[in-house]
């Protein structure tokens, strides 16, 4: 396709308008496209992987949202925080005696009369914020220099441009004018390019009902939530908690100015009707999605070396990766292994009420030293490792302030986040140690619960008031402790003994290496060869005679350990060695425990 | 395309009104109308089932009702206008009608020309609210399905209301006078919003180029009580890993005030888009907001009385009530994930069903709910168990010993923050009325709130008396209670009373109890072994070897079966007493007694077989019954003692041989038939299997002949 009347980057609704009036050209009847494509989307398909397009589009967030401009094509990575149901819009209509599609814009570009020929359409609204707890290593952004060359930066945006940067430079003196590490405080400023240039006391005036209103506590200065608009996909595609990048179009917002204050005098029912009222666009911007695509934890590594997961290779970085966790954890090869399979266990099923393959991990023994020493390092290694890192200081004050549970706002009619929306795939460490004996007070109660349900069956209890509703979760859980965790019953539980303080130095290419093993290990296949079955079953009907306590869970654990032990070998059916290779270190563990 | 005809319409609407007669053969509509003519009933509710059912049914004036719905409310309205019959009673005039008389007396000097705005809207007239009712049969939507494509049709939904506004005057029809003419000028409204006129439009007016200044008699304006509520997307028609969806319903007239917050509602309406009006058409531009026009409210039943069964659910219990074989297909179908025990699915089935309650000429109450406990060691699945119960009954609550006070079990007298009164709020065990309430860690609850349970057990009644509030609430419920042993795990060297627990006063009180122990078992631990691998290997249970009924069945055969109220025949009586005076007998003669037996005993007995009768859906309790409820008391001490009866030495086919030639003994009799026998040990919890291996090894040393085709059994020598 070349010589196309658009551009898919800068104007990527001229490519909607001209496929859909090609559509109608031959003949089509715009009734057939609710919830349909007309062929809009397979140009940008075409754009993004036949013309290697994906690299150039931009990456929204909070540093770009200054500078790009609005109407052109972006993409957003994000968890769906909260859905916001769907919405209804005039999706095509008659001018005249042209039709004309709204599709992929909020505002209509031609004129529209009351004609009796509409068309009501619907899509659907996500509420998208930055992956809670992503590690600075696998944010990608894209800085401004980068795209300022590039052709679709037309003269008259160079123009916007200029009349921009005064603004700016009026506001926030530090801002250079090409403003890659502009200060967060200048993050208002991001009406690049509009239109007609927003006057700052309008913006701020917005600025302040909205903050006011303490709808939107997850906005920080430095992530940038974003309201998708998702058109024709089934339900099913996009669940909550999942997180994805999605590519569109960041309309223009016209009139974002008039807002809350204007239309309360007619509502006299709720007037927080309108959830959008709630999400002014100067906070968040809309994005018309054209495609999306579900992130896996190794799509967030910087540069994934395309290797074949061959055995040697995989084997040596095992090797350098214990090693290095070793260290880390003053010697103590136990715990390495160990946290070696709980970094790569994942729930991979959910059978009944089990979630199969989790794996999470209770270090016990920690002393006032041993904690200010092991813990941070431990943690800092964690971070650098996996994309997704959460770390939470267990106090009774903690436990009794902290709302932990997903919550259902009906004032606002948005579902306020908690500690444990999380996306999949999050690495949560709890530190318990600080932990000191207190009163719980009802909240306290019910965060322990929660935090008890989340490790026994990686389920989320959202609160929605009249009722609550399980979310299934999948989250990796690391509990420190000085005794074994009561409040958090992990999977299990392993003294610590650590017999030397020592740190390693790690390389930048060892740490891409092990990113790439955990991130790719992690989704292997697994399977267990029927002679392997017997083995198997018989060494636990064995195990059960042994010791009457253990019951269809610790089988289970075993299980899973045998999974990620060969998992961590790059392989795919349990082996005889590797499982005799978990029963020692079970038996190990078993002994420290003694 | 829009080539309605309306007129032709209204005519067809009108034959229907007056020509349709229900299943009794009255004339339904006409009747209504008469009483809305009498000033008894303001709401006209045309059901659409009964334009489905009317006789000269015209198909296509069905559909364009239903996908055109809000404009055909105003064609039934004018329909019913020219139908409208005189009152045949009088009553007292009121404002509204003298207002009227006097704008009928002198409307007709008055009306010049054909002014739409002086013209009297209808509306203004008229007395009733008509409504279009979805039909009753068919699923309702869920908020999630409906579409753009169902804009203003009328559709059904269910849901659950979360927010309500207060109930406002909506506007109308808004009457001016004009202040030169003096003529009263109408003006319909039918939206929110409107737009107030200023100038009187009359020709008079006009003509004489006054300008003549409109003023807005509120008095004389029509208003409408109007009430705009939130509902939201029940949890189990969320699909997995979405967040529920809401919408917004308007109750008009006669439908306000029908809903509380939390309530459980099936809606019917038209689905409409709200036009955005000011700044907000501005800045929303394209997008249109929409809400549900309520037509009717149906609030949710959650007792098994009202359980409605749909016709499928009717020929499908027909099928399953044939099946001989349905008590241990149901009791199977209880968590099914839950491996082996039978008995106690068996028992929580039983408890499900219950008995009818009875109530004596002199006002006593005996209850027919039965109350079970199951005891067990940690990790045997008790709680799923009860969360499994809960889900299938009706209505259910499950709460823990520990997590609720006594208060929290009860009632509690709290104080209203807004009026600052006391108010009674009623907890667990009377929100669980006429369902089941289960208790799980019952061993854990502090003694005093245990007390409270007492009388619920018995009586079913909560008393309170606290705050100046004295009174007694319905706690109508089967208890469900788990609970833990003594000492965390069974201890086998201590006694079951030592283990248990819990009062005596307390266990006399359930029907069953039901120890869980968790014993060293080869095949046991094998087969859990294999579980847990089949798990791992293939991410999903391995099959049951049955396929499970659905809940929604289960509950749908369970509510049938609870309309039955079995009786006991008096042949029976004997029998009964008989089985109760041998326990009683057995009792005494050991040594330490391990149960108590009571008259609560005997009403078990009954229940459980009044249970039994009515899973077959039979009216009387039948022997068979009778030997069942004795068979699952038997297995219920079992599961408790089994231990002491290894301890005595006697293996299982010594103590069946014992049992048999006791029995034999008493009767004085040398033959046996194999259905007596089998009825003698299935009571003291052998199995069949059991009873034929203990036949073949006796009959080999000569004890007894067995027939070879009746197994019929003969003792050789007394």
């Amino acid at each position: 396709m070349v010589g196309l009347p658009y551009d898919c980057l800068a104007n990527p609704l001229g490519a909607v308008r001209s496929t859909f009036d090609k559509a109608i050209a031959s003949g089509a009847d715009p009734a057939s496209f609710s919830g349909a494509d007309w062929g809009a989307l397979d140009v940008f398909r075409h754009f993004l992987s036949d013309q290697n397009g994906l690299s150039q589009v931009p990456i929204l967030d909070h540093k770009s949202i200054r500078w790009i401009q609005p109407n052109t094509l972006v993409r957003f990575r994000g968890m769906i925080q909260d859905m916001l149901g769907n919405e209804f819009y005039v999706g095509a209509h008659k001018d005249g005696s042209v039709w004309r599609t709204n599709k992929f814009t909020d505002v209509s570009q031609f004129p529209m009369g009351s004609s009796p020929d509409m068309r009501i359409w619907e899509r659907r609204l996500l509420y998208c914020v930055p992956v809670p707890g992503q590690n600075s290593w696998s944010v990608s952004s894209s800085d401004e220099m980068k795209y300022r060359s590039m052709d679709w930066a037309s003269p008259q945006r160079e123009k916007r441009r200029r009349s921009d940067d005064e603004a700016v430079d009026n506001m926030d003196t530090l801002v250079s004018s090409d403003g890659i590490e502009g200060p967060p405080g200048t993050k208002k400023m991001r009406e690049d390019g509009h239109p007609y240039q927003a006057t700052q006391s309008q913006d701020s005036i917005s600025e302040a009902t909205c903050s006011s209103s303490g709808a939107l506590p997850d906005i920080d200065q430095d992530s940038l939530p974003c309201l998708v608009k998702i058109y024709d996909t089934p339900e099913t595609d996009l669940k909550l908690n999942e997180v994805f990048e999605f590519i569109g179009v960041l309309t223009s917002d016209l009139d974002y100015q008039v807002d809350t204050g204007e239309y309360n005098e007619f509502e006299n029912g709720f007037k927080e009707d309108d959830t959008l009222a709630h999400l002014p666009r100067s906070k968040v911007p809309y994005l018309h999605c054209f495609i999306h695509r579900k992130l896996a934890v190794h799509d967030f590594l910087q540069s994934s070396p395309m290797i074949e997961p061959q055995p040697h290779v995989v084997k040596e970085i095992r090797e350098a990766l214990l090693r290095h966790l070793t260290d880390v954890l003053g010697n103590d090869g136990l715990a390495a292994h160990f946290i070696l399979l709980h970094l790569l266990s994942k729930v991979h099923s959910r059978v009944d009420t089990v979630a199969v393959g989790k794996l999470s991990l209770n270090l016990t023994g920690f002393s006032e030293e041993s904690v200010s020493v092991f813990c941070s390092q431990l943690d800092l290694a964690i971070k650098n490792l996996l994309p997704f890192t959460h770390y939470v200081p267990l106090t009774v004050g903690y436990l009794n302030t902290a709302s932990l549970a997903p919550k259902k706002d009906y004032e606002t009619n948005r579902l306020i986040t908690g500690g444990l929306q999380l996306a999949e795939g999050t690495h949560l460490t709890i530190d318990e140690t600080q932990l000191e004996a207190g009163t719980l007070n009802s909240v306290g109660v019910d965060n322990a619960r929660m935090l008890k349900t989340l490790m026994e069956s990686q389920k989320v209890e959202y609160d929605f008031k009249y009722y609550k509703m399980d979310m299934a979760a999948d989250i990796q859980l690391l509990i420190f402790s000085q005794g074994k965790s009561n409040i958090c019953p992990a999977d299990l539980v392993l003294p610590f003994q650590p017999s030397s303080v020592g740190s390693s130095q790690v390389s930048a290419e060892a740490l891409e290496a092990w990113r790439w093993y955990l991130a790719t290990l992690r989704t292997l296949p697994h399977s267990i060869e029927p002679e392997m079955q017997t083995v198997i079953e018989n060494d636990l009907v064995e195990a059960r005679k042994a010791d009457r306590s253990l019951g269809s869970q610790d089988f289970s654990r075993l299980l899973t350990m045998g999974r990620l032990m060969s998992m961590s070998y790059g392989e795919t059916t349990l082996s005889l060695e590797h499982w005799q290779m978990v029963k020692e270190l079970e038996r190990l563990r078993r002994e420290r425990l003694k | 395309m829009k080539d309605l005809d309306l007129d032709a319409d209204k005519a067809l609407a009108k034959e229907f009104l007056s020509n349709f007669a229900d299943a009794n053969g009255n004339d339904k509509y006409m009747n209504i109308l008469q009483e809305v003519a009498n000033r008894k009933i303001r709401a006209v509710e045309i059901d659409l089932e009964d334009l489905f059912n009317y006789k000269d049914l015209d198909e296509e004036f069905l559909r364009r009702v239903t996908e055109n719905t809000r404009r055909y409310i105003g064609v039934f309205a004018d329909a019913i206008d020219e139908l409208m019959p005189a009152p045949t009673e009088a009553f007292p005039d009121d404002d509204h009608d003298i207002l009227m008389t006097q704008r009928s007396d002198d409307g007709p000097e008055n009306m010049d020309g054909s002014d739409p705005h002086q013209k009297m809207p209808p509306e203004i007239k008229r007395y009733f609210e008509v409504y279009i009712r979805a039909a009753s049969k068919g699923r309702p939507f869920t908020i999630r399905e409906v579409k753009a494509s169902y804009i203003g049709q009328l559709v059904k939904i269910s849901g659950i209301v979360t927010r309500c506004s207060d109930v406002k005057p909506l506007m109308q029809v808004a009457v001016y006078t004009c202040e030169e003419c003096g003529f009263e000028i109408y003006q319909e409204v039918t939206a929110r919003i409107f737009m107030p006129l200023f100038q009187c439009p009359s020709k008079r007016c006009d003509i004489n180029r006054t300008k003549g200044n409109l003023i807005l008699q509120l008095r004389a304006s029509k208003f409408l009580k109007f009430q705009e509520a939130k509902i939201q997307e029940l949890a189990e028609h969320v699909p997995k890993g979405h967040i529920p969806r809401t919408m917004t319903v308007h109750f008009r007239g006669e439908l306000t005030r029908k809903v509380a917050p939390g309530d459980v509602v099936e809606l019917s309406g038209i689905f409409l888009p709200i036009p955005y009006t000011g700044f907000r058409a501005m800045r929303a531009g394209l997008v249109a907001d929409t809400y549900l026009e309520a037509m009717s409210v149906t609030h949710f039943k959650k007792k098994y009385e009202e359980y409605e069964l749909r016709e499928d659910e009717e020929e499908q219990i027909a099928r399953l009530a044939e099946d001989g074989d349905i008590y241990n297909k149901l009791a199977r179908s209880l968590a099914p994930e839950i491996f082996g025990h039978e008995d106690i699915k068996k028992a929580l089935l039983l408890l499900l069903v219950g008995a009818p309650h009875r109530k004596l000429k002199d006002g006593m109450k005996i209850r027919g709910d039965l109350h079970i406990c199951l005891m067990g060691d940690p990790g045997v699945a008790k709680s799923q168990l009860l969360k499994h119960i809960i889900n299938v009954a009706p209505r259910g609550v499950y709460t823990t010993g520990k997590g609720s006070s006594g208060v929290g079990l009860t009632a509690a007298v709290q104080k209203d923050p807004v009026t600052n009164e006391m108010v009674l709020e009623g907890g667990a065990l009377v929100l669980a009325d006429m369902g089941i309430c289960a208790i799980d860690e019952f061993d854990k609850m502090d003694e005093s709130d245990r007390t409270a349970i007492h009388e619920v057990m018995e009586q079913q009644t909560v008393s309170i008396a606290k705050a100046g509030i004295t009174t007694s609430l319905n706690a109508r419920t089967a208890v469900l209670a788990a609970a833990n042993p003594a000492w965390g795990r069974y201890d086998m060297r201590r006694t079951p009373a030592e283990n248990i627990n819990l009062p005596p006063a307390l266990l006399s009180r359930f029907d069953l109890l039901w120890l869980i122990l968790d014993r060293a078992d080869m095949d046991s631990d094998l087969e859990m072994a294999r579980h847990v691998v089949y798990v791992h290997q293939n991410k999903e249970s391995p099959s049951l070897g049955f396929t499970p009924l659905d809940p929604s069945v289960l509950r749908a055969y369970i509510s049938a079966a609870r309309r039955l109220s079995p009786s006991v025949p008096r042949e029976l009586e004997e029998y009964i007493a008989s089985a109760y005076s041998s326990i009683r007998q057995e009792e005494a003669k050991s040594d330490t007694p391990h149960s108590y037996t009571t008259v609560r005993t005997l009403l078990s007995i009954l229940r459980i077989s009044a249970a039994l009768a009515r899973l077959r859906f039979s009216e009387t309790v039948a022997q068979s019954d009778v030997d069942e409820a004795l068979r699952l008391m038997q297995m219920s001490k079992f599961s408790l003692y089994s231990d002491d009866r290894q301890k005595s030495g006697l293996d299982a086919i010594s103590d069946i041989y014992s049992i048999l030639r006791d029995e034999a003994a008493r009767s004085h009799k040398m033959d046996v038939s194999y259905a007596h026998a089998l009825n003698w040990i299935s009571r003291k919890g052998y199995s069949e299997a059991q009873l034929k291996e203990c036949l073949e090894e006796y009959a080999a040393l000569n004890v007894w002949q067995i027939h070879p085709h009746t197994f019929d059994i003969r003792f050789i020598d007394a």
